[in-house]
């Protein structure tokens, strides 16, 4: 079958959906479909620009290709699934988060003029109208659907995607805390650290990069981590699977995210997560003392989990392995399967 | 967003008082909104959108009109027929030309002729008469930046009436329905018709009706609350029929709790309407929030529930058989009943959840609002891109960019 993979793409930056959409091509291909990357650059701001970035999907024309019919699209986020198709089918990583659940916080975008409030209530329309349309709908997560579902009544079938491909090896434990998450705000690194600060026995690994970094390694010099703290910055493959093999756990508790690959790269390398109770999409795989530890959104929560999994190795690996169990079900052939169907 | 809030609130009887007192808490989790004080002549100063609560009842509504005439604004339009409320800020006002005035605007010559007509007695009041054919909704439309209905029914025809301007469609929401415990009028079944007694609810086909089930089911009962309109002679009707007071309950006005004590007891709730306004039944709304199976007239705002809740019944020739099978069907299957009172429950909990439509309401607002300056912003954005690489306007292309737009709500 010959399939489009619809993707926004913000000019320069690279994260979970470059990698996801990507690897969808490729899965789709080895398997034997005619699959190609479509990919529109978008900008949401200022004012309407939101709209008027969407509406360049509208105008798509994926009805054919070079005389050859494209016989379906799969679109992933906010705005791909803006376009036309007899076959949409939308596997939704996330919707345009500020016209929701994201307005009225500090990350939110508009303001309370009543363009800005109509606005915001453009987008939504938008939504409703544009993933009406999807021939069928998919979400990567309990916590997209949900959110998918408040804000439009439309209903997703919960669709998780593996994790990227990385030589993952379960190896003992090294004794420490392994981040892997964007250093962004919304990941919470800083509980992270600042829970190390509170807690001693195991030190931190921080790889990636992002424009939190500087501020995270203030927190990690002011409260003297030095040398318990160690951030990596960008690695390779190789490297991070690893630091998954030989960590003594995961964290990853980012708010309220959508999807989340961290805990299943964790769970591929045998290893238990520690997230937090509003970490959204990750509790779809985090269980406390099933696969990981759920916490309150503390430093002192988050600090005692990690000491405890550093101490319990056991318990850790039993944790760990619970968790490859689950990961391993989430495989490219039974998502591609159902996406298809 | 700061909304000023026009709208007939409690102690009035009213049901869009009701209507009124059960949205405003749920509003203001979403928008700055001041009820204006009855008899107010302009919002509050700083308010960013008027909304104005227009319906067909001109004691309740006409000065609401009268600030609406002052400040445009959003119309909640709870009836599309207003021929009462124009009728009564003109002739109740004394002012019989500004209702030839209206009669003109809307109908023409012809119009204006049927008003004198009405006003010199020589023909009976047009808003009890023929409301549907002379609605005078005209004038608000003029008024409104943008429209919020509760059925395709009014939608459909303000646009039919030529209104350009947005309309939302958001469903009249569903009370939590009380704990409180049925009240002990007995019946199997006890069939409940709540609401003005007269014509237009359709008594006399509902008692010809009930006389025809009861014959087969001697224990059923009618329990018939509200007031009895003028002219209308419940007693004769009863009388001649032959049903007594073992068949009939009655109760007149009554307060809020002993309505749901009464409509809780029902086994089958009756909304018969003919003519309609266009109007939403807030005891029909009130008997899905407790999840009773209902009767309803096959028009307006009725006829668009969905099936699973509602036996819908035609207005006309064969009104009186059809009602009387349908409650047949009702009084002897439980199972039926039981059936339409869940999916009744789900209807009130979902569509009409309180929090949905307060969101939904207050988005409407919003986009009423602002939606305007929006829409320009994007328009002028492709419409520029568009120029810029020598696509012009009425070109082929520009009525595909405008298709596009139009297909996802964007204008165009």
């Amino acid at each position: 079958m010959r399939i489009a993979v619809l993707r926004p793409q913000v000019p320069f930056a690279r994260g979970g959906v470059e990698i996801f959409t990507d690897e969808l091509v490729a899965e789709l291909r080895a398997r034997g479909h005619d699959a190609d990357l479509v990919s529109v650059p978008f900008k949401w701001y200022p004012g309407a620009r939101v709209l008027t970035q969407a509406f360049l999907w509208r105008m798509l024309d994926l009805d054919e290709a070079d005389g050859r019919p494209i016989e379906m699209v799969i679109a992933t986020k906010f705005p791909s699934y803006v376009v036309r198709h007899r076959e949409k089918r939308v596997w939704l990583v996330h919707q345009f988060r500020q016209a929701y659940e994201l307005d009225g916080t500090e990350l939110g975008q508009f303001g309370e003029a009543p363009e800005d409030r109509a606005l915001r209530r453009q987008l939504q329309e938008l939504d409703r109208i544009a993933l009406g349309e999807a021939t069928r709908l998919f979400a990567t997560s309990q916590n997209v659907a949900g959110r998918l579902a408040r804000s439009t009544d439309l209903v997703a079938e919960v669709l998780p995607h593996p994790p990227q491909q990385l030589p993952y090896r379960t190896g003992a434990s090294e004794g420490f805390v392994l981040s892997a998450s964007r250093l962004d705000r919304a990941k919470r690194i800083d509980l992270l650290l600042e829970g190390a600060a509170l807690h001693t026995g195991f030190d931190v690994v921080v790889v990636s990069d992002g424009p939190d970094r500087e501020r995270l390694e203030g927190i990690a010099r002011a409260r003297g981590l030095d040398g318990r703290i160690r951030f990596e910055g960008r690695v390779t493959a190789d490297r991070l699977a690893e630091l998954y093999a030989t960590c003594s756990s995961v964290y990853y508790a980012p708010v309220d995210e959508d999807f989340g690959m961290g805990p299943y790269e964790a769970f591929r390398s045998g290893k238990p997560v520690i997230t937090t109770t509003d970490a959204g999409g990750p509790l779809d795989v985090v269980h406390d003392r099933r696969t990981g530890l759920v916490v309150e959104p503390t430093a002192a929560a988050v600090g005692a989990a990690a000491a405890w999994l550093h101490a319990h190795e056991a318990e850790a690996a039993e944790l760990g392995g619970a968790g490859k169990a689950l990961a391993d079900e989430v495989t490219w052939d039974r998502a591609i399967a159902r996406l298809l169907a | 967003m700061r909304i000023a809030y026009f709208s007939p609130m409690p102690p009035e009887s009213s049901g869009i008082a009701d209507y009124s007192a059960l949205l405003v808490p749920a509003l203001r989790r979403h928008v700055e909104l001041t009820v204006v004080r009855r008899g107010t002549k302009r919002p509050p100063r700083g308010a960013d959108l008027s909304v104005y609560h227009i319906g067909n009842n001109p004691d309740a509504h006409g000065w609401i009109l009268d600030a609406l005439r002052r400040a445009p604004g959003a119309v909640i339009l709870h009836d599309f027929v207003l021929h009462h409320l124009v009728a009564g800020v003109t002739i109740g006002r004394g002012n019989g030309h500004g209702y030839l005035d209206a009669m003109e605007r809307e109908h023409g010559v012809v119009g204006r002729l049927l008003a004198h007509g009405v006003l010199d007695k020589r023909l009976p009041p047009l808003w009890e008469a023929r409301p549907e054919d002379f609605p005078l909704a005209r004038e608000v439309l003029a008024l409104a930046k943008g429209l919020v209905v509760h059925s395709r029914y009014v939608a459909d025809h303000a646009r039919a009436a030529g209104y350009e301007g947005p309309v939302v469609h958001v469903p009249h929401p569903a009370w939590p329905a009380p704990d409180v415990a049925p009240a002990d009028v007995g019946g199997d079944p006890l069939i409940g018709s709540f609401g003005n007694v007269n014509l237009s609810k359709r008594v006399p086909q509902l008692l010809e009706a009930f006389a025809r089930v009861r014959a087969e089911h001697r224990g059923a009962r009618l329990l018939l609350v509200g007031a009895t309109s003028p002219g209308f002679d419940l007693e004769r009707r009863l009388q001649r029929l032959g049903l007594g007071t073992d068949g009939i309950v009655r109760e007149g006005y009554v307060d809020e709790r002993r309505l749901w004590a009464l409509m809780a007891a029902c086994d089958i709730h009756v909304s018969l309407r003919s003519p309609t306004m266009g109007e939403t039944s807030g005891t029909a709304i009130r008997a899905l929030a407790l999840g009773k199976p209902l009767v309803v007239s096959n028009t307006g705002w009725f006829a668009e529930l969905p099936k699973g809740v509602a036996l819908k019944v035609g207005i006309g020739e064969h009104e009186v058989d059809d009602l009387a099978t349908a409650l047949r069907l009702l009084a002897r299957r439980p199972d039926v009943r039981a059936a339409m009172g869940e999916a009744a429950s789900a209807l009130a909990r979902g569509p009409h959840d309180l929090g949905k439509i307060a969101e939904r309401q207050a988005a409407a607002f919003e986009r009423i609002a602002g939606g305007a300056a929006v829409a320009d912003s994007v328009l002028h954005e492709v419409s520029e891109a568009a120029a810029g690489v020598g696509i012009a306007a009425g070109s082929a292309e520009a009525s595909e960019i405008a298709r596009r737009l139009s297909e996802v709500d964007l204008g165009g």
